[in-house]
């Protein structure tokens, strides 16, 4: 930075926080997703998961039924609550180290339609499955109508996401990872909107 | 080697302030050292120079006359870390802020202005606002992402006519970058003080933009109006963590006529509501004139202390995301109260009557609207909302004709 008139846009940025996005994803794509990594060296930098459409994703938002919650632990609590949406079963955790949504997973009567953020975990299992879940920072109840929204916000999301990501970086690595037709989430987009109301 | 092109100079700047001196005597000093010293003929002349000067109590002048010359400079041109010379026009002089500063201010030529410092180390003389200068071997740096031209003790001043008026380039708000520049707009809002030190802040917007303003308190400055146009001359542009601010202290400011179409920001954004932030709900504010900060829970305000005597209010902080971008939203009491259903009447019932007081109403914004999809509107400052309209969006069954259309038309 040589010249006081060409400052670049890049240092504006510096001290402003940014949120990362709740990704909208399927059930369905989200079980897919097994590639996980870290951008950045330090301890606070966001990690992600690399979902198979091609996208990078720190947090999710979905609606969905709730349809099981399980008190788990002795010492150190945690609920696991099940989740669906048309497509399948999302996993949900809350933790102590998530006390207000783990009071409100706990105030909440399944079955019901709840609207989640969280953030997406990899697992794998000792016989080699790879799990994911989602460790809750929110979980509310919700109505139909917004259930409803999000189905179209999700499919609408996949959709793009289908038709972009052919040529960005994280497109061409998902293609590379994951080798799945993309007809076959084109597919699911269809089948989960095809059970909603006209 | 003919040193006489050499002493005459000297003599001359010697003379010019009233110690007439022997040329002849300067001549030998400088064969002597040029000659049995082997001291290059520049660095004999500093020498001889600084020893007159020495002797007759005079500021001590700088490197060789015709030695060290730099090439003149337009303002617009400057680099940090350049040795300049440039000629141009105190604009603007303000208080000096520390006894190791003489002077300090804003130049400006045809093509830029920019700040400036006078070391009080620089023995400079005095410079006069209106006039213009010319500043030799003047070094340019760069303080908090804006340049600066320092004039230390190697700097020589000269002040210089100027044939023409300057005449000041107006910069739109959407194209400021830290430095100086000069801007026409309209006040658009004006804040509540957040420092005992601040006259007024709030916002300037032309067609192209809006920018924070603060003007700090200081003899003899007067408060902007608002709603009014101003044209502001040479106004310091800040940056602070990113965000542009202009300091209006160095500035001429002078009224408009009229009135301009402005670009109050007007945004809109429409999302999930995915996050409640701490500080929503039902809030208890300052009661200090002019201060109206949030108090925390022992109703301390960071300003004014313990307040007793707060009043109530409503609001929405959190943030809007659309799967892509995130965006941190403000909603204030008229809009939180029908977004919400419930009135600040209602708010205080309920929290007077609930053992846990207004974290009850805060749990009820939270159940209220985490998950809504909502669309709003107003003006955005840096990645932040400050809403003026807001709705909750609802199903609407034409979007999935539209998108089974397009999830099937490629099967």
């Amino acid at each position: 930075m040589t010249n006081g008139t060409g400052k670049g846009m890049a240092g504006r940025r510096d001290g402003v926080f940014e949120r990362e996005p709740a990704r909208r994803v399927f059930a369905q794509e989200l079980k897919e997703s097994r590639v996980h990594f870290k951008e950045g060296q330090d301890e606070k930098s966001p990690s992600y998961i690399l979902l198979p459409t091609g996208a990078r994703c720190n947090r999710v938002f979905f609606a969905g039924t709730l349809t099981e919650k399980k008190k788990q632990g002795e010492q150190n609590m945690f609920y696991r609550a099940r989740v669906v949406d048309p497509t399948g079963t999302f996993f949900v955790m809350a933790g102590s180290y998530q006390p207000e949504a783990m009071q409100q997973v706990a105030r909440l009567e399944p079955p019901c339609f709840v609207a989640v953020v969280g953030k997406p975990n990899v697992y794998q299992t000792p016989d080699g499955a790879v799990l994911i879940s989602i460790r809750c920072e929110s979980i509310t109840q919700v109505d139909k109508d917004i259930r409803d929204q999000w189905v179209l916000d999700c499919a609408k999301a996949t959709l793009d996401r289908i038709e972009t990501s052919a040529g960005t970086p994280d497109g061409e690595r998902a293609r590379k990872e994951y080798n799945i037709d993309p007809g076959l989430f084109r597919k699911m987009v269809y089948e989960a909107l095809a059970q909603l109301k006209i | 080697m003919d040193f006489s092109h050499t002493a005459e100079r000297i003599s001359q700047k010697i003379t010019s302030h009233g110690h007439p001196v022997e040329k002849s005597g300067i001549e030998a000093k400088l064969r002597r050292l040029v000659d049995e010293f082997g001291v290059p003929p520049a660095e004999a002349e500093r020498t001889v120079l600084n020893e007159l000067a020495r002797e007759f109590g005079l500021p001590v002048s700088q490197g060789g006359g015709s030695g060290g010359a730099v090439e003149q400079k337009s303002l617009a041109a400057l680099a940090n870390g350049e040795w300049v010379t440039v000629e141009c026009k105190v604009v603007a002089l303000t208080a000096s802020p520390s006894p190791a500063i003489a002077q300090t201010g804003i130049v400006a030529d045809e093509s830029a202005a920019v700040r400036f410092v006078v070391w009080s180390r620089a023995n400079a003389p005095h410079l006069d606002e209106g006039k213009w200068y010319r500043f030799e071997s003047a070094v340019v740096d760069e303080y908090r992402g804006m340049l600066n031209l320092k004039v230390h003790s190697g700097t020589t001043i000269r002040e210089v006519s100027h044939e023409g008026s300057l005449r000041p380039k107006i910069t739109p708000v959407a194209g400021l970058a830290p430095g100086v520049a000069c801007v026409r707009g309209k006040v658009v809002q004006e804040w509540e003080a957040t420092h005992d030190r601040i006259l007024q802040s709030g916002m300037i917007a032309d067609e192209s933009g809006a920018v924070r303003f603060v003007l700090w308190k200081e003899e003899g400055l007067e408060r902007l109006n608002p709603g009014r146009v101003y044209t502001i001359y040479y106004a310091t542009v800040d940056d602070f963590n990113g965000r542009l601010s202009l300091t209006l202290n160095t500035a001429t400011v002078v009224p408009e006529e009229g009135d301009i179409d402005v670009n109050t920001g007007s945004e809109s954004f429409q999302g999930a509501f995915v996050h409640l932030a701490p500080g929503s709900g039902l809030v208890r504010r300052c009661p200090v004139e002019g201060c109206n900060r949030v108090l925390s829970r022992q109703n301390y305000c960071p300003v004014h202390e313990i307040q007793s005597r707060y009043h109530y209010d409503l609001r929405i902080k959190g943030w809007l995301d659309n799967g892509e971008e995130t965006r941190e939203i403000l909603v204030s009491r008229a809009q939180t109260e029908g977004l919400v259903g419930m009135s600040l009447d209602q708010a205080r019932e309920l929290a007077e009557n609930n053992p846990l007081g207004m974290d009850e109403v805060f749990l009820r914004f939270r159940e209220a609207l985490v998950g809504r999809y909502l669309l709003c509107r107003g003006r955005q400052i840096d990645n932040r909302l400050l809403v003026s309209t807001c709705e909750i969006l609802h199903y609407q069954p034409e979007q999935l004709a539209d998108l089974l259309n397009r999830a099937g038309g490629s099967l």
